[in-house]
C-alpha cells in the first residue's frame, strides 16, 4: 500500500495541476498517519487466516430449509430406494418391521437401535430455532452466541479442539479448510454436527446441522443467515462477581466505576 | 430489469453455495475421541489442627524474622490447557498475592517468632524463608507445596499440605448481600487447618534445632545482608561446612563501623519491606469478600457437578431413543454446558474486581516502577548504592 501511495504521488507530481498537488500532500499525510499508528495489531505468522465470520446475523427463512419439507424429501428418496431394492431381482426382503407413515408416505423403519429420522427431524428443528446468531471473531478465536445456549467457541488452529466435556456430553471443534465444524458428541450415540461456511464477500453465512443416531443415516438441515447492523449498545458493561454487571454509558472508562 | 438479475445472480451464487456445503458433507470430519477422566489423586489431609501458640516468650535467638514469599504456581502443560482455561489461571496468579498473608497472619496468631512479612522475593536480610507452591486451589480442596529454608541453607520443611472443605465452612455471610454483609472479624478460612499445621511444623524444627545453632543463625544471616550490600567488603565472612551449610568464618570487629552502617540500612530495608507487607495486608482485605464468594461459588459448582455425574451414571439413556429422550439429552448436554458457561463467566467477574487492588498493590511504591517484585528488587539496588556511596565517604573520611 505505502509503495502504490508513494507511486500515484510521484505520478501526481509530475503534473502541473494544483489539484494534482493538493491531493498528493493529502496522500503523503494519510500515509505518514496511517503508518505511525502504533496500535496495528502484530501478526502472528504460526496461526492461520481464517475468513471473517464475524458480525449479526439473521436467519433468512425463504433460502433456509424447512424441517418438515426436507424430512419429506428425506423419507421420499428412502422410499424410492426401498421400491427399487424390492424391485430388482434377487434382492431379498429383509425387513419385515412395520412401515413408518407421515401423511401419504409410507416408508419402513430404519434398522438397528439409533433413533428415526422423524425424531432426528424433530430434534433438528428443535436446536435450530435461534434465528439470530451473533458472531465475535479475533485473531485467536472465534465465538458464536445464540440466544438460550451456550455459546460455540473454537480457536483458529489447525488442531481439533475439545471444547467442552461433561457426563452430558462432548463438544470438539476443528477447521475443515475454511470451514468451521463443531461436533457433540451426546450418551447413547447420538451426534450433532454444525458446520459453518462463511461466502467470500462475508454477507452470507450457512449453517448445516448433521444429526444422527447410532452411525445410521443423518438428517441434515441447512439453514442461511443473511448479516445485519445491530444498533450499537448504549452501555458498556463489565461482570463483577460480588456487584454482577457494572454497567455506564459507552465511551466512559469502566475502571472508574469498579474503584466505586 | 437490474433487480431481476440481481435476485437471478443471488440465486445463482446461493445454490453454487449450498452445493459447496453439501459437497463439504463427504470431507472428513474429525472423529471425536471422549478424553479420558482425570484420575483423582489421592490426597492426604492435614486434619483438625489447632495452632500451638507460645504462652511465654521464646528466647531472644528464637525469634527468628520470617519472610513468607509470594506463591508459585505449578506450571501446566500446553496440551492441558483447554479453552477458557486461562480465567482460572489468573485467579490461581492472584491467590499466588494473597495465600501467602493467610499463612502470614497464622504465624502471627502463634507468638513463636519474631517479625513475619509477606515478601515479593527471596531476602538476604531474613533468618528464615518459606515458599510456598499451589498445586490446587477451589472451594473445596486447597494444596500447597511448602519449603522453608533458614539463612544457612538448611532445610527446615519440604512437604505437601493438602485440606478439604465442606459447605458448611463458608457461613451465610458468605453470600453477601446488601442487607447481609460479610463478616471478615468472625471468618475462619475453611483452610485454616493447613496453615495451622504448617506453622506447627516450623515450630518443631525450630524446637529440635537448639539454642545456639539458632544463635549462630542469627549472625549468618547478620553477615549475610552485610555481604549482599557489599560483597567485595564481607565475601569471606561465611563459609560452607561439609554438610553444605553456611557457617560463619569470621565475624567483622564489635566496634567496626561498617557494620554499624550495615545495621541501618538493615532498619531501612526492614522499613521498606513492611510497607511491602501492609500493602499485601491492604490487598488481602480488600479483596477477601470477593475472595470468599468466589470459593464459595466454586465449592457449588463442585458439588453440583458431582450430584449431576450421579444422576448420570444412574440415567438409562438407551431405553428409548424418541424425539423426547433425544431432546432430553440434547438439554442436558446444553444446560451443564450453559452452567460451565456461567461459572466461567463468574471466574471472569472475579478477576475484573480483583484488577483494581492489583493495580493499586503494583503503583503503590513512589518513585519506584513495575510489579511489586520489580519494585523489591529496585529497592534492594538502590539500598546497595547508597551503602557503597556512604562507605565510600567513610573510607574517605578514615584517610584524611
Amino acid at each position: 500500500m505505502l509503495i502504490k501511495v508513494e507511486n500515484l504521488v510521484r505520478k501526481l507530481g509530475r503534473g502541473r495541476s494544483p489539484l494534482a498537488g493538493i491531493i498528493a500532500a493529502l496522500c503523503l499525510t494519510l500515509n505518514v498517519s496511517a503508518f505511525s499508528q502504533d496500535s496495528l495489531p502484530q501478526l502472528d505468522l504460526d496461526l492461520p487466516l481464517r475468513l471473517d465470520f464475524s458480525g449479526s446475523w439473521e436467519k433468512d427463512f425463504r433460502r433456509s430449509d424447512n424441517w418438515e419439507d426436507e424430512l419429506t424429501r428425506t423419507l421420499r428418496i428412502r422410499q424410492e430406494s426401498a421400491i427399487r431394492q424390492q424391485s430388482s431381482p434377487g434382492s431379498s426382503r429383509s425387513r419385515s418391521t412395520p412401515p413408518i407413515s407421515i401423511g401419504n408416505l409410507s416408508l419402513p423403519r430404519s434398522r438397528g437401535r439409533g433413533a428415526n429420522i422423524v425424531d432426528l427431524a424433530r430434534l433438528a428443528e428443535y436446536i435450530s430455532r435461534q434465528s439470530v446468531l451473533d458472531i465475535v471473531q479475533t485473531r485467536d478465536e472465534i465465538r458464536i452466541e445464540r440466544r438460550g445456549e451456550a455459546a460455540l467457541i473454537c480457536g483458529v488452529e489447525y488442531e481439533r479442539q475439545q471444547t467442552f466435556s461433561s457426563e452430558h456430553g462432548v463438544e470438539v471443534c476443528a477447521w475443515d479448510g475454511q470451514q468451521l465444524v463443531f461436533q457433540i458428541m451426546l450418551p447413547d450415540d447420538l451426534t450433532i454436527m454444525h458446520r459453518f461456511t462463511v461466502s467470500s464477500n462475508q454477507q452470507v453465512l450457512n449453517l448445516l446441522t448433521r444429526i444422527y443416531s447410532k452411525g445410521g443415516e443423518p438428517f441434515n438441515l441447512i439453514q442461511a443467515f443473511n448479516k445485519y447492523e445491530a444498533p450499537r449498545d448504549e452501555f458498556n458493561c463489565i461482570q463483577t462477581l460480588s456487584r454482577g454487571q457494572v454497567c455506564n454509558q459507552s465511551g466512559a472508562d469502566l475502571s472508574t466505576v469498579l474503584d466505586n | 430489469m437490474s433487480h431481476t438479475r440481481d435476485t437471478s445472480s443471488i440465486r445463482f451464487l446461493t445454490t453454487l453455495f449450498v452445493l459447496q456445503l453439501l459437497t463439504s458433507c463427504a470431507l472428513p470430519v474429525p472423529v471425536p475421541v471422549p478424553e479420558p477422566q482425570p484420575v483423582k489423586r489421592l490426597l492426604v489431609l492435614v486434619g483438625d489442627v489447632n495452632l500451638i501458640q507460645a504462652i511465654q516468650s521464646p528466647s531472644a535467638s528464637a525469634l527468628l524474622e520470617i519472610g513468607v514469599r509470594v506463591f508459585g504456581t505449578a506450571q501446566k502443560e500446553a496440551e492441558e490447557y483447554e479453552i477458557g482455561d486461562w480465567v482460572f489461571d489468573e485467579i490461581i496468579q492472584k491467590e499466588t498475592q494473597f495465600l501467602p498473608h493467610l499463612l502470614k497472619n497464622t504465624l502471627v496468631d502463634s507468638r513463636q517468632w519474631g517479625a513475619i512479612r509477606v515478601i515479593p522475593d527471596r531476602d538476604p536480610s531474613l533468618d528464615l524463608i518459606v515458599e510456598g507452591q499451589i498445586v490446587q486451589s477451589d472451594g473445596e480442596t486447597l494444596e500447597l507445596q511448602i519449603r522453608a529454608f533458614d539463612s544457612s541453607g538448611r532445610e527446615w520443611l519440604n512437604k505437601t499440605y493438602a485440606d478439604q472443605s465442606i459447605q458448611e465452612e463458608y457461613p451465610e455471610s458468605t453470600r453477601f448481600t446488601l442487607d447481609n454483609t460479610f463478616d471478615a472479624i468472625n471468618f475462619v478460612d475453611p483452610f485454616q487447618d493447613i496453615y495451622n499445621r504448617i506453622a506447627n511444623d516450623l515450630v518443631a524444627v525450630r524446637t529440635n534445632l537448639g539454642e545456639q545453632t539458632l544463635r549462630d543463625l542469627n549472625l549468618v544471616t547478620d553477615m549475610l545482608y552485610a555481604g549482599d550490600l557489599s560483597p567485595s567488603d564481607f565475601s569471606g565472612a561465611v563459609k560452607e561446612n561439609e554438610d553444605g551449610l553456611l557457617v560463619i568464618d569470621r565475624l567483622p570487629s564489635l566496634d567496626d563501623p561498617m557494620m554499624a552502617r550495615v545495621a541501618d540500612m538493615k532498619y531501612r530495608h526492614h522499613l521498606f519491606i513492611d510497607t511491602v507487607d501492609e500493602y499485601y495486608q491492604t490487598l488481602y482485605e480488600d479483596i477477601q469478600p470477593a475472595y470468599v464468594l468466589w470459593r464459595r461459588y466454586s465449592i457449588d459448582q463442585i458439588t453440583e457437578i458431582e450430584t449431576s455425574q450421579q444422576e448420570a451414571s444412574q440415567s438409562d439413556y438407551g431405553s428409548s431413543s424418541g424425539f423426547l429422550s433425544l431432546s432430553q439429552r440434547y438439554d442436558r448436554f446444553k444446560w451443564s454446558k450453559i452452567f460451565e458457561r456461567e461459572f466461567n463467566d463468574l471466574a471472569a467477574g472475579f478477576n475484573n474486581e480483583l484488577a483494581p487492588a492489583f493495580l493499586e498493590l503494583n503503583s503503590q511504591v513512589h518513585g519506584l516502577t513495575g510489579t511489586m517484585e520489580q519494585q523489591y528488587r529496585e529497592w534492594r539496588g538502590i539500598l546497595r548504592r547508597l551503602f557503597e556511596l556512604e562507605n565510600g565517604e567513610l573510607t574517605t573520611n578514615a584517610t584524611e
